[in-house]
């Protein structure tokens, strides 16, 4: 079932050549830093990168769910937090392992949920509903652990970050799965093409017999619950839960998104794209760390990339239609 | 098509040309020292990078000077270390965001065979001491104690008796909570002098606004207020002057910025606790430039506090 017929052949091939244009991007840049510095195409170094790019890649996959429907979720960041502090809490009341990442994951799911309520029964604008969301979890972060960070974990926990599979940082194997499972998702199952369908025309979709209360309820709890996951992956990571962990990750995200080619209007993206986004981010921002580029410089570089990315996904897309 | 990704390349070669360039002149055959901020948007932290640049000039070292965007992110400044360890600098100072989300940090610094100097803010004992880490050398000011000078400074100013809010830094810091502790033991000697608000501004100055404007709203008879730092003084020192109160109310902050300085000699503000952020970054170069040798430094270098009235309050 597909509500927009035809045009679906043509959003492919465009979609297939602006991930290539994003991708030139990408190798652009790490052929210029290969040039600029000796430090940075070693493998120690690409590792690196990658497991930086983790934590905002995760979360940056429900971004791209959410902004397809043509919504935004601003709340990603502040959810991030609170599922943190209340998984490490169990964790040191010590709640097993595996029950303690569960709850994690669910304080993510049952926020993103609610966000998707809100938006769907509530019929509040997607903007409005995740900023309440964004200071209420931030707010709940806080009250619950009295502004203190919780830190200090089993090695168990821990090697969720530490660990390695196959000589690669676990972070970077875990972010892969859930790209593999998020493409799968978006591509062959129907709550992925039902995602496109209420982003390219929620009337439309309606009509044609999509729920789409349900199916925006469940991209919005999805947004959540890679939330969860990316608080798991950062508190193994600093070994501390903080209550102000993930500011403005949210905007990271969707920059993330947008610069691999996820149209804010709804209706189009790919995760491929997405990860491609993601680790342009990090890759610049590893770059102008290794070339010791003053810290006020750097945020003027990552800026102006991001606008420039997606001036030529603009132009891209004009030449194509 | 083609043209926008020509587009793209240029630009992007460009500015990463344009950067090169920068960094190319802190290369060459001299040891590399970098020195992580917790941000390089605050005073404080400008004046220890300027004694740090100044003691890297004399010790003929090469300084690369990183910071996150924000004061308290933390995997921010855990990414900045990685990516200098990557580039295998010789040693490391860091004046670290979170007192335990630092510790992961400095154990990979040390896999990679790299010293660390923590400046400024103390490590916490208890995560270190669990991890495989290990901290070369500390270098601080005694906090504690200058939270005790500001203590006795507002029990003398109010008589033993009064009504006393506190701004307090971001949760959990260790430099704002021993702040916070010298400050209460202080007050514990004039039982008569209540703290009767307590809240955090998180280090911000807007927020100091904000905050000690509200506690004003509530408690319109407060007559002293300590913030753990400058700029939420100086933030309290405006919410003062909105609420027409400016000269009934005492305020006293931390760090002795140059701003502070000028608002104790104005009389906004009434004092502010001195510490040496330049003195600070040199020792920090020296200690790392020691290390790099093969030579012993101290565990631990405290460097002196000193409260600032009217009287020496004039910018040197």
């Amino acid at each position: 079932m597909c509500p927009r017929g035809i045009t679906l052949r043509q959003d492919f091939l465009s979609h297939y050549g602006r991930q290539l244009g994003t991708l030139s991007g990408l190798l652009a840049l790490v052929v210029a830093l290969w040039i600029l510095t000796p430090h940075f195409l070693t493998i120690s170094n690409l590792l690196n990168v990658a497991e930086q790019a983790t934590i905002i890649a995760i979360i940056a996959v429900g971004m791209t769910f959410v902004i397809i429907t043509g919504g935004i979720d601003l709340a990603v960041g502040s959810v991030l937090a609170f599922s943190g502090v209340v998984m490490a809490s169990s964790l040191q009341s010590g709640i097993p392992l595996p029950l303690a990442l569960l709850i994690g994951l669910g304080v993510g799911l049952l926020c993103g949920v609610v966000n998707g309520l809100l938006i769907t029964i509530g019929r509040l604008p997607p903007f409005i509903a995740t900023l309440g969301m964004m200071s209420v979890a931030r707010g709940a972060a806080l009250m619950f652990t009295e502004g203190r960070p919780i830190s200090g974990f089993s090695e168990g926990f821990r090697s969720i970050a530490t660990g390695e599979i196959l000589r690669i940082p676990a972070p970077v194997v875990i972010m892969i799965v859930v790209y593999v499972i998020a493409h799968f998702v978006l591509k062959r199952t129907k709550l992925g093409r039902y995602t496109y369908a209420i982003g390219g025309n929620e009337e439309a979709a309606l009509l044609s017999g999509i729920n789409v209360r349900l199916n925006k309820t469940l991209v919005y709890g999805i947004a959540g619950l890679l939330s969860g996951l990316a608080a798991i992956l950062l508190t193994a990571r600093l070994n501390s839960a903080q209550p102000i962990a993930g500011m403005s990750y949210e905007l990271d995200a969707i920059a993330a998104t947008v610069i691999g080619g996820t149209s804010l209007l709804g209706g189009e993206g790919t995760v491929s794209g997405t990860l491609i986004g993601a680790l342009i981010m990090a890759v610049l921002r590893n770059g102008l760390n290794l070339l010791s580029v003053s810290s006020f410089f750097q945020q003027v570089v990552i800026g102006s990339v991001i606008i420039l990315a997606v001036l030529i996904d603009m132009a891209l897309k004009r030449r194509g239609k | 098509m083609k043209k926008g990704l020509v587009l793209v390349l240029l630009v992007i070669l460009s500015v990463t040309f344009l950067s090169c360039q920068r960094g190319t002149e802190q290369a060459g055959g001299a040891p590399r020292i970098a020195l992580v901020l917790k941000t390089a948007n605050n005073p404080f932290f400008i004046d220890m990078q300027k004694g740090a640049e100044e003691a890297a000039r004399k010790l003929g070292v090469n300084l690369i000077v990183q910071a996150a965007e924000r004061e308290v992110d933390v995997e921010k400044q855990m990414q900045i270390i990685e990516n200098l360890i990557q580039t295998k600098v010789a040693a490391l100072c860091v004046t670290p965001s979170g007192s335990r989300e630092i510790v992961p940090a400095i154990e990979k610094a040390n896999r990679a065979g790299i010293p660390v100097v923590i400046v400024d803010t103390r490590v916490d004992a208890k995560a270190m001491s669990e991890s495989n880490g290990k901290v070369a050398s500390f270098i601080g000011s005694d906090n504690y104690e200058g939270g005790k000078l500001a203590g006795e400074f507002i029990a003398k100013k109010l008589g033993g008796k009064g009504k006393v809010a506190v701004l307090e830094g971001i949760p959990g810091h260790e430099t704002g909570d021993s702040r916070l502790k010298g400050f209460r033991e202080a007050l514990k000697a004039t039982p008569e002098i209540e703290i009767v608000a307590s809240q955090t501004a998180n280090w911000e100055r807007d927020q100091g606004f904000n905050v000690f404007q509200n506690i004003l709203q509530s408690h319109p008879d407060i007559q002293a207020v300590f913030a753990c730092s400058d700029l939420m003084a100086l933030g309290a020192v405006e919410a003062i002057a909105a609420a027409k109160k400016t000269g009934q109310i005492t305020v006293i902050g931390f760090d002795a910025s140059d701003e502070a300085r000028k608002a104790v000699l104005a009389g906004t503000m009434d004092a502010t606790v001195a510490q040496s952020p330049a003195e600070m970054g040199a020792l920090a170069v020296e200690n790392a430039y020691h290390l790099i040798k093969g030579e012993a430094v101290k565990a631990e270098l405290v460097v002196p506090i000193k409260l600032i009235t009217k009287e020496n309050a004039a910018v040197k």
